[in-house]
């Protein structure tokens, strides 16, 4: 048989592929994120420098409107003259192409270009090592040409200070990720593990093997985990039934069989066959399928294939019923069999047949064990959710010892071993009152036997 | 009576036919579902025994096919299925009787005698009477030889169901069907001590006794 938990899976393990799959994605999803968010800073770092040089235009062209170009010229002398690491350019030709204020000397020429090398040979004067390009303005403010400038090294110093936050961020964020996704990995498949231990040790043979239970309670795994060992419980159930039965026919049924072989070998050597021995026979014949109808209709019982048969049905009428049925054989036992406290409806979701079989049996069972005057009564009453079936007897009651025993298959006290029955009677009355969802237990009494059965109550039963 | 028995074991059916035709019945035995369809299609039975599982034509469906085609002839199931649910999804597929293998010859013959002498529609019959004996359905009284008889409910539908059937045996487990709708064999001595209370009103008082214990097989009622 394939040993499901030693079983080589073709390839990685379906937890470890499923976080590694997990973590590549997200290391994929954050690098769009920040990348994105690079590029936003990016325009909007770009876009206020472009911002910073058209405000100056502006101001110097109010200067110019307001109080003329002397004004003007000064007022960007000025400028020039507080320039801050030589990160701006400021230049005014005049309309013959002279310069006439800024901190170049020679002449841009006309248009200029939007960037400009650090290295060119206009910028001769302007020492700054951390710029790499000028961006560059022109506008025309009356005869003169304005030429504003201002080096990239903001843009460039603020987006390598993000892009070092963002490089570690990344990395603290994927590690992270890759380290939980492996652990939970790991988690799942220790559990996995274990529900397949668990069922490889079933596939083997031993049925008590159960999958343990460690995780959150009402996880996917527990849950999972829950519903397998439900279904192998049911399936240990069911298998034991079936044991039980080979048992139980190979205990049961040779004994008899034996007998009848024994007889009807003593026939065929006889000269004469006397009538009896023959009846005889056919008696022992009926006694072996008794037993042998009993078995199986325990088994089927404990199947459980007849509830979806199940009606409403009327207690008190199966009571009244029985209770007729027997009444004269127990008479004839010098056995009183009364039915007390009768309320009108009880009702239970149940299989009559088979509710009578069972009442028919607890009363057999009384009527056969109690000696003559002797009383038997059979009482019913509802009481909220149960409906409380009992048959109490004053006879010599059952040993303390007996009390589980007494429903197990061809189990046998010792007042009853010399007689006559077949000891599967109380097996089957335990077999449907398991089916229907009831108890049913012995009560001890100084003064009898008394058993009770609990049936759930129709109005509350679940219809299952 | 005419049996047609459809059963594909040969030694069953062969005891089965063996065993009629001693009693003086009549008898045509099918072994496959189909030729057991046509033979009950074709002749006049009076009743009919057939096999749950067949070849060919299962049991449970040649049933529905011969009442489906309007052939009202009483049927008896034979099955080794004992199953609790076989002998109502037996009657459900139109049998009237159903008896689980391995049965007593008698108690087949039993059952083949109350079906074939069933009143193909069932008159409302309101009086029976057997000899002295007059049981009132209606008023739920019985008399006999002129005097009234006080019989419990149950009794009361023990002897309807002994003089419905008079001079026919009726078995033990036909009685605990009928009487008390018992579908289990009792250890107990259920029929019999109701029988034996049944006697002290019914024969007891009176000359000649109607009940009658038929050994190996059950009871009857003469005539």
């Amino acid at each position: 048989m394939r040993r499901l938990g030693q079983a080589k899976p073709s390839g990685l393990r379906t937890s470890v592929r499923l976080s590694l799959q997990y973590s590549f994605l997200y290391a994929v999803l954050s690098a769009m994120v920040f990348a994105m968010a690079y590029w936003f800073t990016q325009y909007e770092v770009q876009d206020w420098v472009r911002d910073q040089m058209k405000s100056d235009f502006r101001a110097v062209l109010a200067i110019h409107a307001e109080d003329g170009p002397a004004a003007m010229i000064a007022t960007v002398e000025r400028l020039a003259a507080v320039n801050f690491e030589n990160a701006r350019i400021y230049q005014i030709v005049d309309a013959n192409g002279a310069v006439v204020a800024g901190n170049i000397t020679s002449a841009f020429s006309s248009p200029v270009p939007d960037r400009i090398d650090a290295q060119d040979t206009h910028l001769a004067q302007l020492l700054n090592s951390e710029i790499e390009e000028y961006w560059l303005r022109e506008d025309q403010i009356g005869p003169y040409r304005l030429i504003l400038g201002s080096g990239d090294h903001i843009v460039a110093e603020v987006l390598e200070a993000l892009s070092f936050a963002l490089a570690i961020g990344y990395l603290i964020v994927v590690t992270l990720g890759l380290i939980v996704g492996v652990r939970i990995g790991r988690m799942t498949e220790q559990r996995i593990a274990e529900i397949s231990a668990t069922l490889s040790n079933i596939a083997d043979g031993q049925l008590d093997a159960r999958i343990p239970r460690t995780g959150t309670v009402g996880d996917d795994l527990t849950r999972v985990s829950t519903a397998i060992n439900a279904m192998l419980d049911q399936i240990k159930r069911l298998l034991e039934s079936q044991q039980q039965i080979s048992t139980d026919i190979a205990h049961d049924m040779r004994t008899p069989l034996q007998h009848l072989r024994q007889r009807l070998e003593t026939l065929r050597d006889s000269p004469a066959i006397a009538p009896d021995d023959v009846s005889d026979s056919l008696t022992q014949t009926e006694e072996i399928i008794a037993t042998f109808n009993a078995l199986l209709r325990i088994a089927q019982i404990e199947a459980g294939d007849r509830r979806e048969r199940f009606v409403r049905t009327d207690i008190s009428q199966i009571i009244a019923n029985v209770a007729d049925a027997f009444e004269p054989a127990a008479e004839d036992e010098g056995v009183s069999l009364t039915v007390t406290a009768l309320e009108t409806a009880l009702t239970v979701w149940g299989d009559r047949d088979l509710l009578t079989q069972m009442l028919a049996n607890l009363v057999e069972n009384a009527i056969k064990h109690c000696p003559r005057g002797s009383h038997i009564q059979i009482n019913c009453e509802a009481r909220r959710a149960d409906i409380i079936l009992r048959i109490t007897d004053d006879g010599p009651g059952i040993e303390q010892a007996d009390h589980q025993r007494i429903f197990q298959r061809f189990f046998r006290g010792e007042k009853s071993r010399s007689s006559a029955g077949n000891g599967l009677g109380l097996a089957l009355v335990k077999a449907i009152v398991d089916m229907h969802n009831g108890t049913v237990m012995i009560i001890q009494s100084t003064t009898g036997a008394v058993f009770e059965i609990r049936l759930p109550n129709d109005a509350d039963a679940e219809r299952v | 009576m005419r049996v047609l028995v459809i059963e594909d074991d040969r030694e069953t059916a062969e005891y089965i036919c063996s065993s009629l035709k001693a009693l003086g019945h009549v008898t045509k035995y099918a072994q496959a579902g189909r030729q057991g369809f046509l033979d009950a299609l074709d002749s006049d039975f009076d009743v009919m025994v057939v096999d749950r599982m067949l070849p060919g034509l299962d049991g449970l469906s040649l049933v529905k096919s011969v009442r489906s085609a309007n052939v009202t002839t009483p049927i008896l199931f034979l099955s080794a299925l004992g199953g609790l649910n076989d002998r109502v999804d037996g009657l459900d597929a139109g049998a009237d009787d159903y008896l689980v293998k391995p049965f007593a010859f008698s108690e087949l013959s039993a059952r083949l005698s109350a079906l074939a002498r069933r009143p193909p529609i069932q008159i409302e019959e309101t009086r029976l009477s057997v000899r002295d004996l007059e049981v009132d359905l209606i008023r739920h009284s019985v008399c006999r030889d002129g005097q009234e008889i006080s019989l419990q409910p149950r009794e009361f539908r023990l002897l309807t169901y002994l003089v419905r059937n008079a001079d026919r045996v009726v078995t033990r487990t036909m009685l605990l069907e009928a009487v008390w709708d018992f579908h289990f064999d009792p250890n107990t001595n259920v029929v019999e001590t109701h029988i034996s209370r049944l006697r002290n009103k019914v024969d007891k008082p009176f000359a000649t006794p109607l009940i009658h214990t038929i050994r190996g097989a059950g009871y009857s009622l003469h005539a």
